[in-house]
């Protein structure tokens, strides 16, 4: 006896690909096919009529979980559940474990958050601005083969990409400040993301104050001027109303996440 | 008191930890339909034309609802209580808020249904909205319902709640400061975890079974026997297991409507609201407007009150008269305050109806009688918690609408709330009781309201 | 596919992609995980897997292949109540009850993964998990009450046998 939410899917061809290889090719271009990492942004789309698939990709045994260190270096594959990241230093550690909750932590991936289209209600992709803040890389198939580019080259394109793994060089020092969410299923509203390289370049990062994370490079050139650098990193972005927060309260507490962030990273670790 | 105080059994407290609680939602009846609605996406339209034709003609479609397919198509829910119908169950050539429901579908499955509902062909005729209970009394406002923008069937036609005691010029005259203040508490979604589900079964007999979430059976089946004009002997409700309701289960929202599409397809039929309808569409605890000016002396005895209540009905009345009069009838709180001018309004606007929650008008009224006290004592220099034992009801004092207190316990309640926050109350606050006044607690002023408790 | 549901298989007809949830309710008549909002917003779907708490509302059913579900029903019978179950009575920690299955499960993975009774650390691994009745109070003691290993006496609170249920109030 099947009803209606399950004769929806229906029509959808299932792939479920068992290496990372079968998983590029069923991606191919990405056209018509949609990926499914942990299901927990895709899965209530298609139950609310919003993604209608004709075909749908499981990446879940495509093998592409897991973090690896080659010295400095940090490689998280694509559907690593964001729960892996909860212990790490900031701003990654911080930042994930201020998304949702444990349940959904569990079984969302890394990959589909920072994909994450715009949601009808509010952007998503909470790890945007802490992965920008490290200046990670992303490796990822699609139309012209695998390559791998800086995370702010990936954003504006991620749509059309099967992201395979992220990685960065692990920092200095981090930082995350971010809005108290009122309900942990909100998605971010506003946070900014701080790390410090080994050489001493401070990158900051905000995600929710656009469509998806965003560089704050004016406020990097005045993160030695905490009077100028709150006002400087608003310059770097158009905040917009959404269902989270109104456009002109993130441009009141932008500044203040800013100076936050910097003063948390000076501290000792 | 055997069970006061004592450990008793929740009598389903075993079926809600081992799962076997049965909600609407949980019952299994072969061949059931799933039920969608085409809701107003305007906060105020006309219905210009509408064709439900394509929907019905679609394949798994077994029936589709519309006005014209109820029996009586407006019921007043209170009209025991005096209040008027205005409400169609489905709209008929208007919509009031964004939301309201026009027509219905039961299919084979949710995707059917959702998909009928899609391809009723209706065009509307958009008109100005009206969202703000202040503008309703402007010339120039949009008039949105057919008696105006706001209720006029009080007792005696009158178009407001009005309760006049005492010499209210007598209190402003005299006094030593006015003290002024605004509430507005918003509206309050009752987000029960369990959203509106109904399930309804025609019977052979052509009797209906109806499966409720209803926070009222007795009363939900009343409203569906009159909307169907049938006896309640035609209806078998099956309830009392309600998934959350805090006051906004009672509205009947959908057993009516379920009931009519079983009778017409012949077969279960079922409709379970989203989480976003239950947002979106469901009712909710009204939002208010208070104004209240306090004629007050130097040291602390309020000695009028004037208030004026707008109470933000949404499109319909539904409960919202009654609603109001509980908010007069407590709007000086727990303390007595003798010449009163209170004027209240049931004010319609293009949002979703509102209806009952806990403490229905009066949370509006405490909050704002309250903040009120705590205003006053700023202003006038005096201790929060001695202006409020100084006006606290005693018994023989009367309420705003005559009633004789015979034991009242405000001042038992704060002198416990006092003590619990470590403020040590003078001697003559700390000994007080709530005894008939006299002395120094029976100013002139206060002689005229008091009652006799034996009467009472 | 296959689901192993409280210890019992069942062959799945539905579609991969169709979420546990609607798989559990709809195709297998499993009702004790609830639709508050199929969004994952409010915990009361949640189910284990493979002992883990998992928002079934968000899970694609093929996710949950080769992995044994547990739902309410499988925590314990009127006739023989679980530790959590008993605490829930005991503690009064259900009211309307549609939360009731989400919270005893995701309060039974934050016991078996190690949790104490330390109230922020049971308010953490509830975190999404919405109550609209309690106040939450009453389900911390709860499984505070649970993560102690507490034993109760429910001959005040529970009533009999199910086969002998009475409508409950003093005697």
């Amino acid at each position: 006896m099947a009803t209606a939410s399950l004769a929806l899917t229906e029509a959808t061809d299932v792939l479920r690909p068992g290496s990372e290889d079968a998983a590029v090719e069923a991606f191919g271009d990405g056209t018509n096919v949609l990926v499914v990492g942990g299901g927990t942004i895709v899965v209530p789309e298609m139950t609310f009529r919003r993604v209608r698939p004709a075909r749908a990709l499981l990446l879940q045994d495509a093998g592409l979980a897991g973090i690896t260190r080659d010295g400095s270096r940090v490689t998280i594959g694509a559907t690593t559940a964001i729960e892996e990241l909860v212990g790490v230093p900031a701003p990654l550690g911080p930042c994930a474990a201020n998304i949702a909750d444990l349940e959904i932590r569990a079984a969302a991936t890394v990959g589909g958050n920072l994909c994450a289209g715009g949601g009808h209600e509010a952007p998503r992709g909470d790890l945007q601005g802490a992965f920008l803040a490290l200046g990670a890389t992303v490796r990822s198939a699609g139309e012209g083969g695998i390559r791998e580019e800086p995370l702010e080259d990936f954003l504006p394109r991620r749509r059309e990409r099967l992201a395979l793994d992220v990685s960065y060089e692990e920092p200095a020092a981090g930082a995350f400040a971010g809005l108290d969410r009122p309900h942990t299923h909100d998605y971010t509203a506003l946070a900014v993301s701080a790390a410090r390289a080994a050489d001493g370049t401070v990158r900051l990062a905000a995600t929710g104050a656009g469509s998806h994370g965003i560089r704050l490079p004016s406020a990097e050139a005045a993160a030695d001027d905490p009077e100028a650098v709150g006002e400087a990193a608003l310059q770097d972005v158009t905040p917009h109303d959404d269902a989270l927060a109104s456009a002109w309260y993130r441009t009141k507490v932008l500044p203040v996440l800013v100076r936050r962030a910097l003063t948390e990273l000076e501290e000792p670790a | 008191m055997k069970v006061v105080g004592a450990r008793i059994p929740r009598y389903d407290g075993v079926a809600h930890v081992t799962g076997r609680t049965t909600y609407v939602d949980d019952v299994r009846i072969p061949g059931t339909l799933w039920v969608k609605a085409l809701r107003s996406p305007h906060h105020h339209a006309g219905i210009e034309k509408m064709d439900t034709r394509p929907a019905e003609d679609m394949a798994g479609v077994h029936a589709v609802i519309t006005h014209a397919d109820v029996p009586l198509l407006e019921y007043g829910h209170l009209s025991a209580l005096g209040i008027p119908a205005d409400e169609p169950l489905l709209a008929l050539d208007e919509v009031r808020y964004k939301g309201q429901p026009i027509a219905l579908v039961a299919a084979k499955d949710e995707e059917t249904a959702a998909e009928a509902v899609s391809k009723i062909a209706i065009e509307f005729e958009e008109r100005p909205a009206l969202t703000d209970v202040r503008q309703a009394f402007d010339t120039d406002a949009p008039k949105i319902h057919r008696e105006g923008n706001w209720y006029t069937h009080f007792e005696d036609e009158m178009d407001h709640r009005q309760i006049r005691k005492g010499d209210i010029d007598w209190a402003f005259e005299h006094a030593d400061t006015i003290v002024q203040g605004v509430y507005r508490p918003a509206a309050i979604e009752h987000a029960p975890l369990e959203t509106q589900t109904c399930q309804v079964v025609p019977e052979p007999s052509g009797r209906l079974t109806i499966y409720s979430c209803t926070q009222a059976l007795y009363f939900s089946m009343g409203v569906v026997a009159a909307h169907l004009q049938v006896p309640l002997n035609k209806l078998k409700f099956v309830g009392g297991t309600t998934g959350g309701g805090f006051g906004g289960k009672v509205d009947t929202a959908t057993e009516t409507m379920c009931a009519l599409l079983a009778q017409k397809s012949g077969r279960p039929v079922k409709w379970r609201w989203t989480r976003e309808e239950e947002f979106l569409c469901s009712s909710t605890r009204a939002p208010w407007h208070m104004e209240i000016a306090d004629a007050v002396t130097a040291d602390g005895w309020i000695l009028g009150r004037k208030m004026l209540t707008l109470h933000d009905a949404g499109a319909y009345s539904r409960f919202s008269p009654y609603g109001l009069t509980k908010h007069s009838f407590h709007h000086t709180g727990a303390y007595t305050i003798p010449n009163l001018e209170f004027d209240g309004y049931v004010v319609y606007t293009n949002r979703v109806p509102t209806t009952a929650m806990r403490g229905f008008g009066v949370t509006s009224v405490s909050f704002a009688a309250e903040t009120h006290m705590s205003r006053i004592a700023d202003v006038l220099g005096v201790d929060p918690i001695e202006i409020r034992l100084k006006n606290a009801n005693r018994i023989g004092d009367t309420s705003p609408n005559g009633i004789v207190y015979t034991d009242p316990s405000t001042v038992s309640t704060i002198q416990t709330i006092a003590e619990a926050i470590g403020n040590e109350l003078k001697a003559e606050y700390r000994t007080m009781t709530n005894e008939p006044r006299s002395g120094e607690w029976l100013p002139e002023h206060l002689v005229a309201q008091l009652g006799n408790p034996e009467e009472h | 596919m296959n689901l192993t549901v409280n210890g019992v298989t069942h062959e799945v007809e539905s579609s991969l992609l169709t979420p546990l949830l609607d798989v559990l309710r709809e195709e297998l008549g499993i009702t004790g995980p609830k639709a508050g909002c199929h969004q994952g917003g409010c915990g009361a779907c949640t189910v284990l897997v493979d002992g883990e708490p998992r928002r079934s509302c968000l899970l694609p059913v093929a996710y949950a292949d080769g992995g044994e579900i547990t739902t309410v029903e499988g925590l314990g019978s009127p006739e023989d109540l679980s530790p959590i179950q008993e605490a829930f009575i005991h503690h009064y920690a259900a009211q309307c009850g549609f939360c009731t299955s989400g919270m005893m499960l995701a309060g039974q993975g934050y016991i078996a993964r190690g949790g104490t009774d330390n109230a922020a650390a049971i308010q953490e691994a509830l975190g999404g998990h919405v109550c609209r009745c309690t106040g939450y109070a009453k389900i911390v003691e709860a499984v505070a009450a649970a993560a102690r290993g507490d034993s109760f006496d429910l001959t005040e609170t529970a009533v009999g046998k199910y086969t002998k249920m009475t409508t409950g109030g003093a005697e």
